[in-house]
């Protein structure tokens, strides 16, 4: 029967009128009634007992009222409501516990699952149809040389187009100063295969790609063009500089689009024919040296099998026409975004054991929500029984304790939410510690409703699932025994339902205060492994001289000029200066043979770290020199004379063969080798958790790099020794923009930065689930306490001491608490497998760690059972007779 | 306490219609007039009745006003707005077209 939205509208307006209405109408029907039986002979009083039997409950025509309006559910629903919120607003505590540790849960989720979303689920912003697109890149580095990209993109036809891009960074010339910004370049077809259309302008054109007659121009981003520029309207068109050069705006490129990479936010784009000019090497025609990343589209209808299979039939081909460079090469197709799948392995391995955390916070607050309610419905058993007995249908019953249960988590999803909100807007200004501030390293975790609507599903869900348990309980009850006072479900079953939450709760805690003990332990232990450098007393500043627009000639005397300098300086002990530092960014690798190689294929040699390093960087970084000399200024470049080279221990052991390996020899490749005149001590380039790697160090005087790190180890603090270098650097060339200039142990924190996170999320989980268990002990001890009030104030009046109480009282909950504790320690040490992979040394049998986790455990039960113990103890035995 | 398993809730508003359209009544004298006029043969179960009214009165095919009775008690009165006249009008058309149907059709075979 359809009902009009007026009508249901007047009908809820007039609820109380009809309601009141039809109990009238059923009072006089009665009275009517026993009149009629009055006049067959009863007596009145019998007249109208037998009336309103005859009519039974008044209820049932209410219930039979509103059936018949068809709003029965939504005036039910909203009875329930009200009756929740009433009965909560009786039990405050209770409900504040209950919704904060269900809000942290929900809360913590929802951040885990935003972040999840940004970096596996959404698709990258501004791009058309993402889905098509596939990075394309080899196996053992993911990135492709441009003459390799060049054949893979005219001879392929499973994509639509190949696109090539590279990071670079360029000093912006505004004003009298130079700053340093971070971009792409990009090949012509860059914006035309990704789908964006311009802001304001316009894109390359094929012509712009030309190499060596590129056309001088640049493409801002939105952001860029925000910050730099004050969003100028008739920025196309004008002129700037960059690296000296003047170069043509043409155009902007819209809001959303942050380029093909998930954690880098270009400032700018530019052809990639301006390659050789901006970095005085070209890479243009290098076939060997892999630093371009390609994406490519897919053709319609070529799936990703088929794109695979043409790829790989390429990478043959190409291996057969450049057999030493290419021989032994893969490609493979990935998902954009994560650097092919360079960045997805350690990516996903965070995300996951994030995702566990979050899951077992959230089961925590469950249980916890769940035992509280469970122990709140048992107090209402009487309540429940009555209201079956009038009439209430199970269905209804239940219907009513999931409502109430309901009310909380909608109230602490929103709670939850609001936390989440404000975190992933945090996380997406915040900025990776790159040494380099001014480059865009960050994850865009704003807002999608996506994470929202699974906050929302995530806190009814809860609510269900918690609710359940009282519900079933209700269901299972004899009504008229429980009017008649027998609790048949509260005694006589040795172990409830309920027993089972608490030990849950304890081991979910201890497990997760294990976990963060051990990785704060390795957090602590990874500071003090070996690097093979000393951080004390060392200041880095690191500049480029290209930004300024120095050649090579310049830039290598100005190298030389700012480390003699520096070397004036009062404090000083060593100075010396390297393209990068060990565990900094922008480490190079190079592939060195054996001296008696005979393969001399790229795949067939050893990768190794490689560094280009200057006379005294060993001394000024602190790295030992176990044999052989140090670099010299001497030591320039020869025309026929042999290379040289430095080398550490495992380099040694590996291509060497020996640790004595001055005077020994290597290849670079048939007709290239070089002697060791010196070997170093091991020690950490890409990563704290790295096994031994093999390295080498080229001599800063015959190999040329920009980028440059000067160190400098002094007497003096590292802070007032960086600034005095970066004013020394401002004294010399006021136009030489300074990358970062700090200690070098704050220079390398990105290394630290995977071990620091998992450490603090740790940490901070450990204390969530901490807070959760200490309520939700609380709230059960509390419980057992205020039910047995009774038989507490009959043992204490026959006798019983403080001590006999707490045990009949706590015996039980201390059982339970010790089982789970047992439980998690237990599987805390088995999680301390899976922290191995990101946390520093993991050891996982570290009795410290477990004798630790277990006091912390301890006191948290103790905290949590102090008031009600108190309680129990302070009990006044009279008072407590008297109550029911 | 069963529902009547002899009427059909569409029967029941007729019978209630007919009961008010011999004069303005209230629910428990609706209820005793079925009785009297059916000779007995139809007696409403009295849970059913004010439901029933109740959705007469929503569908406007009946009209309420409150007054007092013989025996000087409270009682809600209802009677019958136009709309009801000629809803019972067509009912009972449909329903003497039923019977006969019915009759014609159970009366086949015999001579």
């Amino acid at each position: 029967m359809p009902v009009s939205l007026r009508k249901i509208l007047n009908v809820l307006r007039a609820r109380d009128d009809w309601e009141q209405s039809l109990d009238d109408e059923l009072s006089s029907h009665i009275a009517m009634r026993a009149d009629d039986l009055e006049r067959s002979g009863l007596t009145r009083k019998q007249a109208v007992r037998r009336a309103r039997l005859e009519l039974g409950s008044r209820e049932r025509y209410k219930d039979e009222v509103r059936a018949a309006f068809g709003i029965r559910a939504l005036d039910e629903l909203a009875q329930d409501v009200r009756y929740a919120l009433r009965t909560l607003r009786r039990d405050k505590a209770f409900a504040a516990v209950a919704v904060l540790s269900l809000a942290l849960g929900v809360g913590v989720n929802t951040i885990v699952f935003g972040i999840l979303n940004t970096v596996l689920f959404k698709p990258m912003p501004g791009i058309v149809n993402p889905q098509e697109l596939y990075f394309v890149g080899t196996t053992q580095f993911w990135s492709v040389s441009f003459p390799n990209y060049r054949d893979l993109r005219d001879r392929n036809r499973s994509f639509t187009g190949l696109v090539a891009d590279r990071i670079v960074t360029a000093g912006l010339n505004t004003g009298g100063r130079s700053e340093q910004i971070w971009g792409f370049l990009a090949t012509a077809n860059y914006f035309d295969v990704l789908g964006v259309r311009p802001l304001l302008g316009r894109f390359f054109t094929p012509a712009e790609d030309v190499h060596g007659n590129a056309g001088q121009v640049v493409v801002f981003s939105y952001a860029a063009w925000q910050s730099r520029f004050g969003r100028d309207p008739q920025i196309v068109g004008k002129t700037v500089r960059l690296n000296g050069q003047p170069l043509t705006v043409i155009g902007v490129a819209p809001l959303a689009f942050r380029g093909t990479e998930l954690f880098f936010a270009p400032e700018f784009w530019l052809p990639v024919g301006m390659q050789p000019q901006l970095e005085n090497v070209s890479y243009l025609e290098a076939r060997a040296a892999n630093n371009f990343w390609v994406t490519g589209r897919l053709a319609r209808g070529v799936s990703r099998q088929q794109a695979q299979a043409e790829v790989d039939r390429l990478a043959t081909v190409l291996a057969r026409e450049y057999p030493q460079i290419n021989g032994g090469f893969r490609y493979q197709l990935a998902p954009p975004g994560l650097i092919g799948d360079g960045l997805r392995g350690p990516v996903e391995t965070f995300v996951s054991g994030l995702t566990v955390l979050a899951a077992l916070v959230l089961l925590a607050a469950c249980a916890n929500l769940a035992s509280m309610l469970a122990a709140r419905s048992s107090d209402r058993f009487r309540e429940i029984a009555l209201r079956i007995s009038i009439g209430a249908g199970p269905a209804r019953v239940v219907r009513q304790l999931l409502t109430e249960s309901v009310v909380l988590t909608v109230a602490a999803g929103a709670i939850g939410c609001a936390i989440a909100a404000a975190t992933l807007r945090w996380l997406a200004q915040y900025q990776l510690p790159m040494p380099f501030p001014s480059i865009q390293f960050n994850v865009d975790t704003d807002a999608d409703p996506r994470v929202f609507l699974f906050a929302l599903g995530a806190s009814i869900l809860t609510g269900a699932l918690a609710g359940v348990l009282p519900a079933q309980q209700a269901l299972r009850m004899d009504a008229n025994q429980m009017l008649k006072g027998v609790h048949s479900i509260a005694s006589g079953k040795r172990w409830a339902v309920r027993d089972v939450l608490v030990p849950v709760q304890i081991a979910l805690c201890s497990a997760l205060v294990v976990a963060s003990l051990t990785s704060i332990r390795s957090l602590t232990e990874a500071f003090k492994a070996n690097l093979g450098m000393t951080l004390e007393g060392a200041s880095v500043v690191a500049f480029d001289p290209r930004l300024a627009h120095y050649g090579e000639p310049e830039g290598h005397a100005l190298q030389r000029r700012l480390v003699d300098e520096a070397a004036t300086l009062p404090g000083v002990v060593a100075t010396g200066y390297a393209d990068t530092v060990p565990l900094g960014l922008g480490h190079s690798s190079g592939t060195v043979f054996r001296e008696d190689a005979t393969d001399f294929r790229q795949s067939q040699g050893i990768n190794v770290t490689q560094m280009i390093v200057s006379p005294g960087y060993f001394k000024a970084i602190g790295t030992r020199l176990l044999s052989g000399r140090e670099y010299a200024w001497s030591d320039v470049r020869q025309p026929a004379g042999t290379r040289i080279a430095i080398v550490n221990e495992t380099f040694a052991r590996r291509i060497i063969g020996t640790a004595n390996a001055v005077g020994r020899r290597f290849r670079y490749g048939p007709d290239a080798d070089a002697e060791v005149i010196g070997l170093v001590e091991d020690g950490k380039f890409q990563a704290l958790t790295e096994a031994p790697e093999p390295a080498l160090f080229l001599p800063a005087t015959r190999v040329y790099s920009s980028d440059t790190v000067l160190i400098v180890r002094s007497r003096v603090s590292e802070t007032v020794m960086a600034n005095q270098l970066q004013q020394m650097i401002s004294r010399i060339d006021p136009n030489l923009p300074v990358g970062s200039s700090t200690s070098l142990a704050s220079y390398i924190r990105i290394a630290y930065f995977p071990t620091v996170v998992a450490s603090v999320l740790l940490g901070v989980f450990g204390v969530i689930a901490a807070l959760l268990a200490v309520a939700g002990i609380y709230g059960t001890a509390s419980y057992s306490v205020s039910r047995r009030i009774r038989e507490i104030g009959i043992r204490m009046a026959i006798g019983a001491g403080p001590r006999q109480v707490l045990s009949f009282v706590l015996g039980r909950t201390s059982r339970l608490v010790a089982i789970g504790a047992v439980l998690g320690l237990v599987s805390g040490v088995a999680a301390n497998r899976l922290l191995a992979s990101i946390v520093y040394r993991v050891s996982d049998r570290d009795p410290l760690t477990v004798i630790a986790a277990a006091l912390i455990i301890m006191l948290v039960a103790v905290l949590a059972v102090s008031a009600p113990a108190r309680r129990a103890v302070r009990l006044d035995p009279q008072q407590a007779l008297r109550q029911e | 306490m069963e529902k009547s398993a002899e009427l059909l809730p569409g029967t029941l508003d007729l019978l209630i219609l007919k009961a008010v359209s011999l004069g303005t009544q209230h629910g428990y004298g609706i209820l005793t007039r079925i009785g009297q006029i059916s000779g007995g043969a139809l007696n409403i179960e009295q849970g059913a009745l004010y439901p029933a009214l109740f959705r007469l009165e929503r569908k406007g095919l009946l009209e309420t006003e409150w007054g007092i009775s013989e025996n000087n008690r409270k009682a809600k009165y209802y009677s019958l707005t136009a709309a009801g006249k000629k809803r019972l009008r067509l009912e009972t058309e449909g329903w003497r077209r039923l019977a006969a149907a019915m009759k014609t059709v159970l009366a086949a075979g015999e001579i």
